[in-house]
């Protein structure tokens, strides 16, 4: 494990053992106390939604999860994520990225699972189509064009009227060509938004709440990302509308 | 008379050695059903039944030389896909291990196969199993056949186009592979629908 991760206080075993607590039940009236005192039993497991489950370190290795760029491109908040290079060529280290990826994905189906609004955002052309998709089969939204200045800091007066903003932003790419980060990281921040964002060796990790190293270049890999974050999405939803009672 | 007596013995000396012929092959021949023979698989199998030590004793029949070879080509097949790959196991580190990145080596040269994912005009985006695709121009010999779907070989040369530019604090990179187009290995596979 990279040096990160400890600082980060992460202790996170392969396979996640539910705590002895006494699993929910269906709610029988729906008051708000109910509910939120259901959402709070939720947290006390560690893997409530079982997002181990979805995917396996080879799932990643055969979608091409691993490759990153060059060495000269290197962000030096990467390095602890890295395996290590092959003739200059960098290696992600997948049981890190496993880790990570997972608590992204239960932090996402947390979110989904308390009615959150989730907002996937991508810069990369050739992708684009596969974000919007994957926002309009688990019923949330992106925005993978150009981003305006204030969509999230000057929102009132942007749109004209009281904004609600989503309460989790994911990042498919976390920069906007090769040079730039995308404005959304900085702007969800300063807005207190969570993020979850996979960050390739030449991307800044640093504002991210969840980032997950890995290769965001090939289109196996972000379709595997669209579909384990629709799979999480969907998870968070279902739980939701079971054990809630609302939709 | 006397021809009718020669005949006659004639005939018995026939039907004596006739009578003789048949219990020598009834002993003898493998595939026998005579009661000899009956009795013989009989006494076999009890032999068997009591101990298996006595196999000495009795008689495999050995297969020939084309059919040891026949079962050998043939069940071979089915056992040495196992042995032959021994599976790795499946920890990241055995994985890259194994991985074609780490067999490819320098890229330099290397001859990979790629799949056609995406066409403009006269350009090929092609896809060959690592983090890059490459775009290589349409061949002017046999042009038709290089379409979406289509299985070409190529001759790398990098996996990714970036290098530092005089003045700048990074590389710069071009989000693609290098790679020449040596030719088609075959066209796309037809569907169905597009058969009828």
């Amino acid at each position: 494990m990279g040096r990160g991760l400890w600082h980060r206080g992460i202790v996170s075993s392969s396979n996640p053992v539910q705590s002895a607590v006494e699993p929910l039940e269906k709610l029988q009236e729906s008051s708000s106390d109910a509910i939120t005192e259901q959402m709070a039993k939720s947290l006390k497991y560690p893997d409530f939604f079982k997002v181990a489950e979805l995917f396996t370190v080879e799932d990643l290795f055969n979608a091409r999860v691993h490759l990153g760029h060059r060495e000269g491109s290197l962000n030096d908040h990467m390095s602890q994520f890295i395996f290590g290079s092959r003739l200059s060529h960098l290696i992600f280290d997948l049981d890190q990225t496993a880790t990570l990826l997972r608590e992204a994905l239960n932090f996402t189906a947390h979110i989904a699972f308390r009615g959150g609004i989730i907002l996937f955002v991508g810069r990369i052309p050739q992708h684009q189509v596969m974000i919007e998709n994957t926002a309009k089969e688990c019923g949330e939204y992106a925005h993978t064009r150009y981003w305006q200045g204030g969509v999230l800091t000057n929102s009132t007066i942007q749109f004209g009227s009281v904004i609600r903003l989503p309460d989790l932003i994911i990042f498919l790419h976390t920069m906007n060509n090769v040079i730039y980060e995308h404005t959304a990281i900085r702007d969800a921040a300063k807005m207190l938004i969570p993020t979850v964002g996979i960050v390739d060796t030449n991307c800044n990790p640093n504002l991210i709440t969840y980032p997950v190293p890995g290769n965001d270049d090939s289109a196996a890999s972000i379709s595997l990302f669209c579909n384990l974050f629709k799979a999480a999405i969907l998870r968070g939803k279902e739980k939701r509308k079971e054990l809630l009672g609302v939709h | 008379a006397t021809l009718t007596m020669a005949a006659v013995r004639a005939q018995t000396k026939f039907l004596s050695t006739n009578v003789l012929i048949k219990p020598f092959f009834s002993r003898f021949c493998a595939s026998g059903s005579g009661q000899e023979a009956g009795e013989g698989a009989s006494q076999v199998k009890k032999v068997n039944q009591e101990s298996g030590q006595d196999g000495s004793q009795i008689k495999k029949v050995e297969p020939g030389g084309f059919a040891k070879s026949f079962i050998k080509y043939t069940q071979s097949s089915s056992s040495k896909v196992s042995e032959e790959a021994p599976k790795p196991s499946r920890t990241f580190s055995s994985l890259l291990r194994n991985s074609k990145l780490i067999q490819l080596g320098d890229p330099e040269g290397k001859v990979v196969e790629g799949t056609v994912f995406h066409v403009v005009e006269n350009d090929l985006y092609i896809d060959f199993g690592s983090k890059f695709y490459c775009v290589c121009h349409r061949p002017q010999r046999n042009a038709q056949s290089y379409v979406r779907g289509a299985r070409v070989r190529l001759r790398l040369h990098e996996l990714e186009l970036s290098t530092r530019f005089l003045g700048s604090s990074t590389d710069m990179t071009l989000l693609e592979a290098d790679a020449t187009l040596l030719g088609l290995i075959h066209p796309p596979k037809k569907t169905e629908s597009a058969k009828q």
